[in-house]
């Protein structure tokens, strides 16, 4: 296939934490909100005035000193998010809002705020912390609502004089949905049998709206989208089966680029800073103020482990079956990052419902932050993808 | 073989390969009466508990009943080198321990579907978490609260060092990775062999210690609902439990929690029987907020392991729903008053003065009373024992109902561990320090448990904090229910290298350094 | 009389035998030796039940 236009241009984008879009949008005087977990509503960081950059670790190296601060037993995402923040790489932030979605996260924040490692020279800037539901219900959106209006906007609105009004919001998701829509049509793409982009491509692109402010990304990711309309695929392609990835926290387009050389072509993203459910539009009527909307909707697509109750525990394997139909799946790769808990439990419950009860192929692995070129990997994939290959040829002679 | 505290060579009772000690100690004719007396006792407890035909029969069906076998030695290991006061203390608090678990299990084997198949008595049960408050259960007295886990792994990997480790084997062959907490890991597994009783009309789960704890139940409750036909309500109690904006939240999550367990058992809210719980719940903190002050003076009286596991029990388990345990405070408080009058001591010299923090090694719960007898290190107070001592109201007036759903949901969201590691550092990192100037203790023992993340995650800001302080913090690694891990043995010489080298001190009982006890119940 | 003083003797030996007894299991720790013997009987009884394995 033709190298797609603007693929490097998404890359460079995430090479550093403070890339150019950032740098330009503060330029513009917008200020930059730093985010880590997915439960952090979106367009609620991105009011006008404001931009929202989830914060990631690349080209990680040692992780001496985090190691340190937080020992060996939290997990590398952590670890290198907080070695970054020592080494200054965060101080471009004008402040961080994080849910406690996870002790390690948590964890990491509070070490960033009591070892002063953000907000340097930054009079206004500020961490806050937020409680956020685990279980939809409408207790857990009452509290979603009460916490994004105390921990996001107002304090966005006292020290930065964000207008925080319903019109307002409103207008920021219509902008996130705008991504949201760019971001689908495109990964609809997947769905082909011989798809024009690949799993990797499409990975670098999702990853890169999480990172950049939306309004500088969105012209490039139109023409994309233009681009790929005419975009003819390899006539051979090739892959030797179709998997989709599910798990924890992958911001490593490495992962996804090491599965596909192994020969699986990644035609589904079920992980945090992935598509699905991750850039689902947000649908609003104007019956109800846009924030209860906006809550409604984190709270209902969540498909984070840490939903506790029983509809939604059960429905993160039906989405996952639901996905895996609709993107044409041969398998299943349910990743997690060493030492993380929430997905180590969800993981096993996931590998094993989905082979058991809904019999899709299914390979569980873990892995570290950054993954680099492991062949340890490639070789439990090239293995699976062996094994998808026997089970269609198996089923075939039993089909006659 | 003496009267005299501390006569005693500890370590000689010991025999290498042995699960058991060699003998019991000589006390002196009075103490010694006593503590056979109380082993009289637990043994009629244990005697009673067997006659019944259906106990038998569980015994032969669950792996995790083989511990039980191990009770009157886990009375034995607390009460190392007691005399006097503190031998009767320890006893008050471990023999209503075991006789309430001992009920525990008979009632779980009464309406379990495999072995006593009473239905009536299970349409009254309300199955609970090992780890979770059970504040919730204050105005069902004609309920039964029961927990599975707290006999199958709790109660059990403090009866025997190795209990769990056949579940969380089990549990990895499953594919749960290696480095969870092994707690939730453990209970997990137990599900997983399909090792637990069948029983009850619901369930209340919680969202408890962990992100470990949370996930496992997820697994339990995977069987209990989709199985079993146990509807499961899970309460989410919030993490930012000091926070006021959440409030609101937590006393929402515990009026539907009574909602649905009035739904499902047809029983009805008691409030008279809440607030006379309440008042027991008053009582206890009362109590345990006097033993703490007495901690605070040259003359602790109920310290070590004496307070962390009674006080594990009686705040978070029991909770004011078993009157047996106010009668047991008072006793306590009694001869805690009586011994300090006297300015009696529990070893025969103290030498430093310690804040246990961290969460303690399950498999090892009497480090305690083994760093005061080798090393003459008082621990003062422990992570788990400072708790909520807030008040209850407990006057009926229809303004305190409504404040009784938040005094419920607080002590929800302040259950035992997760106060401390949820709630942002200053619960766990801030007031370590505020307690060590209150308790004028000169060293911290910092449990450092591998798998707990929340805890893990400060590493580096207790050292430095310690650093700037200028007390001396000793790290105690320790993998909480996995003795594979990390022996006791391993968990005792991080302790003797630090007393040894940073100290430059001789253990008070030098046959106590090492001891023989890996194979050890 | 004599019966009485019978009875109350042999009750007082019963005791002394009982007390001799449970003291010597409580003192020598015989009790925890027993059933320290008893518990890998009952590990390999556990290892042959059928179990439904599964999560």
């Amino acid at each position: 296939m033709k190298d797609l236009k603007h693929l490097i241009y998404f890359e460079n984008l995430l090479l550093e934490a403070n890339n150019e879009l950032v740098q330009k949008a503060q330029a513009d005087g917008r200020i930059c909100v730093a985010y880590t977990c997915e439960n952090t509503p979106e367009p609620l960081l991105n009011l006008e005035g404001a931009f929202s950059a989830r914060l990631r670790a690349p080209r990680t190296g040692s992780l001496d000193i985090s190691t340190y601060y937080m020992t060996s037993f939290l997990c590398e995402y952590s670890r290198a998010l907080l070695e970054r923040a020592i080494e200054g790489g965060y101080n471009f932030a004008d402040c961080i809002i994080t849910p406690d979605g996870c002790s390690m996260m948590n964890r990491c924040i509070e070490n960033m705020e009591l070892l002063k490692t953000m907000g340097q020279g930054k009079d206004k800037f500020f961490f806050e912390y937020m409680e956020i539901p685990m279980k939809a219900d409408d207790n857990g959106l009452n509290l979603y609502v009460l916490q994004c209006k105390n921990h996001i906007l107002t304090p966005l609105h006292e020290k930065y004089g964000i207008d925080i009004s319903d019109a307002a919001i409103r207008k920021a998701v219509a902008e996130h949905n705008e991504i949201c829509e760019l971001i689908r049509a495109i990964g609809d793409y997947r769905k082909e049998v011989n798809p024009r982009i690949t799993g990797y491509e499409f990975n670098v692109i999702t990853l890169a709206t999480y990172v950049a402010p939306k309004y500088l990304i969105k012209d490039k990711l139109k023409e994309t989208l233009e681009e790929l309309k005419t975009r003819e695929p390899d006539e051979n392609s090739k892959f030797r089966a179709r998997v989709m990835v599910v798990g924890s926290e992958v911001d490593d387009t490495d992962f996804i680029k090491l599965i596909e050389e192994s020969g699986a072509y990644v035609c589904a993203d079920r992980f945090c800073y992935g598509s699905l459910p991750g850039r689902n539009p947000i649908v609003l009527n104007d019956d109800e103020d846009a924030l209860t909307q906006i809550c409604r909707a984190y709270m209902n697509k969540g498909e984070c482990p840490r939903f506790m109750n029983t509809d939604k525990m059960d429905h993160r394997r039906i989405y996952v079956d639901e996905l895996a139909k609709e993107y044409k799946a041969d398998g299943i790769i349910y990743e997690q990052m060493k030492f993380c808990d929430p997905w180590a439990y969800e993981k096993m419950m996931g590998s094993h419902i989905l082979n058991e009860k809904y019999g899709y192929p299914v390979l569980a692995v873990d892995r570290p932050y950054s993954i680099g070129n492991s062949g340890q990997m490639q070789t439990r994939v090239q293995a699976f993808v062996e094994s998808i290959e026997i089970k269609n040829i198996q089923r075939g002679n039993a089909n006659g | 073989m003496a009267k005299q505290v501390g006569a005693d060579r500890l370590g000689d009772f010991y025999k290498e390969g042995s699960k058991v000690r060699k003998r019991r100690e000589w006390r002196g004719l009075a103490d010694t009466m006593y503590d056979y007396s109380r082993w009289l006792k637990i043994m009629m407890t244990l005697g009673k508990f067997v006659m019944k035909p259906r106990n038998v029969k569980a015994m032969f069906r669950y792996r995790w009943m083989a511990n039980y076998l191990a009770v009157p030695m886990m009375v034995d290991r607390h009460t190392q080198g007691l005399r006097g006061e503190y031998l009767r203390i320890c006893h008050e608090e471990q023999d209503l321990v075991i006789d309430d678990v001992a009920k525990l299990l008979d009632s779980l084997f009464r309406g379990d579907r495999r072995i006593g198949n009473d239905k009536k008595f299970s349409d009254k049960v309300v199955l609970v978490d090992e780890n979770e408050m059970t504040a919730v259960m204050m105005g069902f007295p004609t309920l039964k609260c029961l927990s599975r886990e707290t006999p199958s792994t709790y109660v059990s990997v403090l009866l025997n060092q190795y209990a769990a480790c056949h579940y969380i084997d089990v549990a990895q062959e499953f594919g749960l990775a290696g480095d969870v907490c092994p707690m939730p890991e453990a209970e997990a597994g137990v599900s997983i062999d399909d090792d637990a009783p069948v029983l009850g009309a619901c369930a209340i789960q919680c969202n408890t210690t962990c992100d470990g704890s949370l996930l496992g139940n997820g697994v339990i409750s995977q069987r209990l609902e989709h199985e079993d036909g146990i509807p499961v309500f899970q309460l989410a109690a919030p993490l930012r439990h000091r926070e006021d904006d959440v409030q609101e939240y937590a006393a929402q999550e515990i009026r539907n929690a009574i909602a649905f367990i009035e739904k499902h058992t047809g029983v009805k809210w008691d409030w008279d029987a809440y607030f006379e719980c309440a008042k027991r719940v008053n009582y206890a903190t009362e109590c345990r907020q006097e033993w703490l002050e007495m901690n605070r003076t040259p003359y602790p009286q109920v310290f070590g392991s004496n307070l962390a596991l009674y006080t594990e029990t009686n705040y978070m388990a029991i909770c004011g729903r078993v009157a047996a345990f106010e009668k047991a405070d008072r006793k306590i408080t009694k001869l805690a008053r009586q011994a300090y009058a006297k300015k009696k001591m529990a070893a025969k010299e103290y030498r430093h003065r310690a804040i246990v923090w961290g969460v303690q090694s399950h498999y090892y719960m009497d480090f305690l009373v083994w760093l005061l007898n080798c090393w003459g290190i008082v621990p003062l107070t422990d992570m788990l024992s400072m708790v909520s001592t807030k008040k209850l109201v407990t006057e009926d007036t229809p303004e305190n109902r409504e404040q009784a759903i938040y005094d419920m949901a607080w002590l929800t969201e302040n259950m035992i561990m997760r106060n401390r590691t949820h709630g942002g550092y200053k619960v766990l990192l801030d007031e370590l320090w505020e307690f060590v100037e209150m308790f004028n203790a000169d060293m911290v023992i910092l449990w450092e448990h591998m798998s707990c993340k929340a805890l893990d995650g400060m590493h580096g800001l207790f050292e430095e904090k310690a650093r700037e302080k200028g007390i001396n913090l000793v790290w105690v690694t320790h993998d909480l229910f996995d003795p594979r891990i990390i022996s006791r043995q391993g968990v005792r010489d991080q302790i003797n290298s630090y007393m040894r080298t940073v100290f430059n001190e001789e253990p008070i009982d030098p046959s106590l350094e090492v001891l023989p006890d890996d194979k050890s119940w | 009389m004599m019966t009485f003083l019978h009875i109350l003797k042999v009750i007082a030996i019963v005791i002394a035998a009982l007390f001799a007894l449970t003291f010597t299991v409580y003192i020598f720790n015989l009790d925890m030796k027993l059933t320290a013997a008893i518990e890998p009987w009952l590990l390999k009884h556990y290892d042959k039940i059928d179990r439904d394995q599964h999560l």
